[in-house]
């Protein structure tokens, strides 16, 4: 069940119209409902990982709480280990073992050594990586004393399945989402109207931009071989539009929906392609999951504060890892080492820290620099984009080679019968109404917003792309 | 709550209101086009008269050169559609002759479109801006399986088919801009062979298939001479046996899968490029349209 589907439209009321007028005794009513329904949402993919969700749910509950009751250290290690060995061990078993197993057999084979790998025929879990990571913070947060256990069964398997962040996030922290759901939540008028333009506005960005984009792109980076330049360098464009449409405008619709319930979730975007250089550019895209990374990893490592070396290690350590979260494929290894290339300069010239104030333009020399810097850092994102899209770093690095020897710059009639060039208008006309409403949640709010709401309703309903590409990208890391 | 509610019917109201303005704004546009597509070139016609009229799928509207019909002097013009199937050649000739076309020959492509009788969802979106205008369309539709929401429910088929009716072709319909679909007289030549030429057609079993039947009761009907063919396959085809199960279940189809054999003469296994199309429409002039007096007929 897609947040952009006929079945979610129908769902969605149903749960609200529950929520708020038959289950609205106390926040355990609430928190109840919300379980049922998440679990329902789950099961719509496959029942059989529901077994998985309330397991892991157990699993981080019980850990948790006997973290919290041992006295002595060693029976504190022991649950914290367990819990993690188990979370990671299901992660690795569903999302990486038949990479690494198809790796070594062909690692073996260059050394001239045949071996038939067993590989696992399963489904990659929906949302695994999002709850694993959901209940490791929970439980890393237990362990070094900065939260309490949960006791309450209830409240903490809603904070790990809450169904508008179950399958894509954002990954929420224990301590902002489960002090919500241990109170009665009060309906609120301006917030849930805020959660109706926040989910309308993700929406826009799911079918119009999203799968619009990737109808081209798809067309370019599958028959990259034929592609002149001038396609080449649209495809990339038209891909970097495409995942941040999509999951952006996922997330959007989860903060927008999780308002109607009376629970806020915690930003994930703030318009990453204004970056003025990636280090910023990090700390807008996908916020939710750089900050657990930041949090987690980099910092438990050293963070900045070791030596030259030190940093350079957690730098490539850290972007690596989170490269290979999004899925079993050297590509997206290679994509988080090419972006940890891009951050290297700025951390080194410890500059990684300079651009942390909303972009702001005048008449003066300085905005002809910033808007340079943002189109440098967005030049650097594409490419950094094609690794990440790709079906191999071979199909990347002939992509980039071909975009630059080429040398052809016409239009070009794609096998998704449109041409080349077509897409570009209505892609500057959204980068325009980003621009002016990068100090908002969204662009409908504020004066005129019944037109605004009538427009992008339109836009929604005419513009959209509907016979395909209802997949949200990041369902499935 | 009471905002709320007041909020979410007012969204409500501006979707539908949305909707039914869309939906009558595209409707206008598609009625004023004429030269986007076949359907709607059809459709806003004045009455016409061919001496031959082509009907099929792109195994038609790649192989029959009308350019060479005109030089015997017949007046043709091919109506094949790349994707259609049957289901809208059929709908495709009753708007014709709602229109009072005028036809003597009808030469139909018969041959793998046989094996189904379903819509080609791309192609029969084209006729569904003519829904509530057309008795003869809402007619032909009313049996499918989504009909009632495609009809009741306002712009839905807009959004549904948006890649083959939406935004984009809209917005040509509205500044004129033409199709090359309708040049050459609706003949579209394909170029040389770019793939892999071998295709398995063993899983095609031949139908006895209504839209077939409902051309050939509206060819009598209207005194119109049908001539149903099967056209020519690359020679690596897996399953040519289907044609033999066609001329069993339909005697009448004159099959002329062998006419064209070799790769040189296709663009693709079931499409043959210019140069094929040539020497198999040469070879169709020659046995129907040489002496108008010895035309076969397919019933």
């Amino acid at each position: 069940m897609f947040f952009n589907s006929l079945s979610f439209a129908i769902f969605l009321p149903i749960v609200f119209v529950l929520y708020w007028f038959v289950c609205n005794k106390n926040k355990t009513t609430q928190n109840t409902l919300l379980i049922i329904a998440s679990y329902y949402f789950y099961s719509c993919w496959d029942w059989r990982f529901l077994f998985l969700l309330v397991f892991s749910t157990f699993l981080d509950y019980y850990t948790g709480i006997r973290i919290e009751k041992s006295r002595k250290e060693s029976g504190r290690k022991f649950w914290f280990w367990l819990s993690i060995g188990i979370n990671l061990g299901f992660l690795g078993l569903f999302k990486y073992y038949n990479f690494f197993a198809a790796s070594f057999a062909e690692l073996m084979q260059g050394f001239g050594l045949k071996t038939s790998p067993f590989l696992l025929d399963v489904v990659l879990p929906v949302g695994i990586s999002f709850y694993t990571f959901h209940g490791l913070s929970y439980v890393i947060d237990i362990y070094y004393k900065r939260i309490k256990a949960e006791y309450n069964f209830v409240d903490y398997s809603l904070f790990v399945s809450y169904f508008p962040l179950l399958v894509a996030g954002p990954i929420e922290r224990a301590t902002h989402l489960l002090p919500q759901v241990k109170v009665k939540r009060e309906f609120d008028f301006g917030r849930a109207k805020e959660g109706i333009y926040q989910m309308l506005w993700g929406l826009f960005k799911k079918v119009v931009i999203a799968d619009t984009c990737a109808t081209y792109a798809n067309a370019i980076f599958d028959h990259y071989e034929t592609m002149n330049s001038l396609s080449l360098v649209l495809g990339s464009v038209y891909f970097a539009f495409q995942i941040y449409g999509d999951f952006s405008g996922y997330s959007d619709m989860a903060l927008g929906m999780s308002k109607l319930f009376g629970i806020d979730l915690l930003k994930n975007f703030n318009y990453p392609y204004f970056s003025r250089d990636i280090a910023e550019f990090w700390r807008r895209w996908h916020i939710s999951l750089s900050s657990w990374f930041r949090d987690y990893l980099y910092i438990p490592l050293g963070g900045s504060k070791g030596g030259l070396w030190m940093k350079i290690r957690n730098t490539f350590i850290i972007f690596l890892v989170s490269g290979f979260w999004h899925g079993a494929n050297w590509t997206y290894v290679a994509w988080g080492f090419i972006n940890a290339l891009y951050f290297l300069p700025l951390l080194l010239s410890k500059s990684n820290r300079n651009n942390l104030d909303t972009v702001v333009l005048d008449k003066s020399w300085n905005s002809v620099k910033t808007i340079t810097s943002i189109l440098i850092t967005f030049v650097l994102t594409c490419l950094a984009w094609i690794f990440f899209r790709a079906k191999t770093i071979t199909d990347a690095v002939l992509y980039i080679n071909n975009m630059f020897t080429n040398n052809h710059y016409t239009s070009q009639y794609l096998t998704n019968e449109r041409y080349n060039y077509e897409l570009i208008i209505l892609v500057l006309v959204f980068v325009i109404v980003e621009w002016n409403n990068r100090t908002k949640v969204e662009p409908i709010s504020g004066k005129y917003q019944t037109i605004k709401l009538a427009f992008c309703l339109a836009a929604i309903i005419t513009l959209g792309t509907y016979s395909d590409y209802k997949e949200f990208i990041y369902f499935q890391f | 709550m009471k905002k709320f509610l007041l909020f979410t019917i007012k969204t409500i109201f501006i979707i539908i209101l949305l909707a039914v303005l869309l939906d009558y704004s595209y409707t206008s546009i598609y009625l004023k086009s004429s030269n986007r597509n076949k359907i709607e070139y059809v459709y806003n016609s004045q009455p016409q008269n061919y001496d031959v009229v082509i009907l099929g799928s792109s195994r038609a509207n790649n192989h029959f050169v009308s350019e060479m019909f005109e030089q015997k002097g017949l007046k043709t013009y091919n109506y094949g559609m790349s994707g259609g199937h049957l289901f809208e050649a059929s709908l495709m000739l009753k708007l014709m002759l709602e229109r009072n076309y005028k036809i003597k020959n009808i030469i139909l492509e018969t041959d793998l479109n046989l094996s189904n009788e379903h819509q080609a969802e791309g192609v029969a979106a084209r006729y569904l801006p003519y829904f509530h205008v057309s008795e003869t369309v809402r007619k032909h539709f009313e049996k499918e399986s989504d009909f009632k929401e495609l009809y009741y429910i306002p712009f839905y088929r807009y959004i549904k088919y948006e890649t083959r009716i939406g935004f984009r072709e809209v917005f040509f319909g509205l500044i004129n801009k033409k199709s090359k679909l309708l040049d050459h007289g609706g003949y579209y030549s394909l170029g040389n062979k770019k793939g892999n030429m071998k295709n398995d057609i063993s899983t095609l079993k031949p139908l006895k298939n209504k839209y077939y039947e409902e051309i050939k009761q509206l060819c009598r009907q209207h005194n119109i001479n049908l001539i149903a063919v099967m056209t020519p396959m690359c020679e690596n085809t897996k399953g040519m046996n289907y044609f033999d199960k066609v001329k069993k279940s339909y005697p009448e189809i004159h099959n002329y899968e062998n006419t064209v054999i070799e790769d040189k003469y296709f663009s693709s296994c079931g499409h043959m490029n210019d140069a094929g199309a040539r020497m198999f429409t040469a070879k169709i002039i020659e046995d129907f349209f040489n002496k108008q007096s010895n035309i076969q007929t397919s019933f």
